[in-house]
């Protein structure tokens, strides 16, 4: 991951946290004052090294880790904003990423009921009893990613 | 990587899908993980994290294992 590569990518992060959303290629290359296909193809280095996930056959930004940009069912309140976390690891791991308390409501993968956790100072506050369960053994996590 | 209730809810789940078991945390113990793992993500000088300082960090909360394994 070259210097570049590592500029686009702190603009990606950065511009989730300011507008709640990914920027386009366009607007990445804007901001950097750099060419369109320049930044796209950073964008497609990015995604092979798993810096952030693309949609298949596109430059739009799916996953940066551990945002998500389509729907599941982990809704993260924190930092004053509404978030959508990749999965349950991914949703606590908001709060973490921007160093404060948070929220997340979800549901039970079995019987669908709704679950909340509320992360204070670091700490699970509320939801302690609930448990996390990984499918897939880490050397595989990348091999099908919106799956793991 | 699913929340559930209870183990009970965890192998219902699984009996459900026909899927073989993984490895449960609990929630705290998902938090920790979480937090340490993204901790540094919006750092200005981020650069990507070797494999041998996440095997630290599993090692570090007590994941060890072939499933942890990154191989």
């Amino acid at each position: 991951m070259d210097a570049f590569d590592l500029d686009v990518r702190r603009h990606v992060y950065f511009s989730i946290v300011a507008n709640g959303c990914p920027p386009t290629v366009e607007e990445t290359a804007a901001a950097l004052e750099r060419a369109v296909p320049e930044v796209e193809d950073s964008y497609l280095r990015l995604h092979d090294a798993h810096a952030f996930v693309l949609f298949p056959d596109t430059t739009n930004v799916w996953m940066a880790n551990p945002w998500c940009f389509a729907p599941t069912p982990y809704r993260v309140e924190a930092a004053g904003r509404v978030w959508t976390g990749t999965c349950a690891w991914d949703a606590l791991g908001i709060p973490g990423a921007l160093h404060g308390d948070g929220r997340i409501d979800s549901e039970c993968a079995c019987c669908a009921e709704p679950v909340t956790l509320v992360v204070r100072d670091g700490l699970v506050t509320e939801g302690a009893d609930l448990i996390v369960h990984l499918l897939v053994p880490a050397r595989r996590w990348w091999d099908d990613i919106g799956f793991t | 990587m699913v929340y559930l209730r209870s183990e009970e809810h965890l192998k219902r789940w699984l009996d459900d899908n026909g899927w073989e078991p993984g490895a449960t945390l609990s929630a705290p113990q998902m938090n920790e993980l979480a937090r340490r793992r993204y901790w540094t993500k919006l750092d200005p000088g981020w650069r990507p994290p070797m494999p041998a300082e996440f095997e630290a960090l599993l090692d570090e909360l007590g994941l060890v294992g072939e499933f942890w394994s990154l191989g």
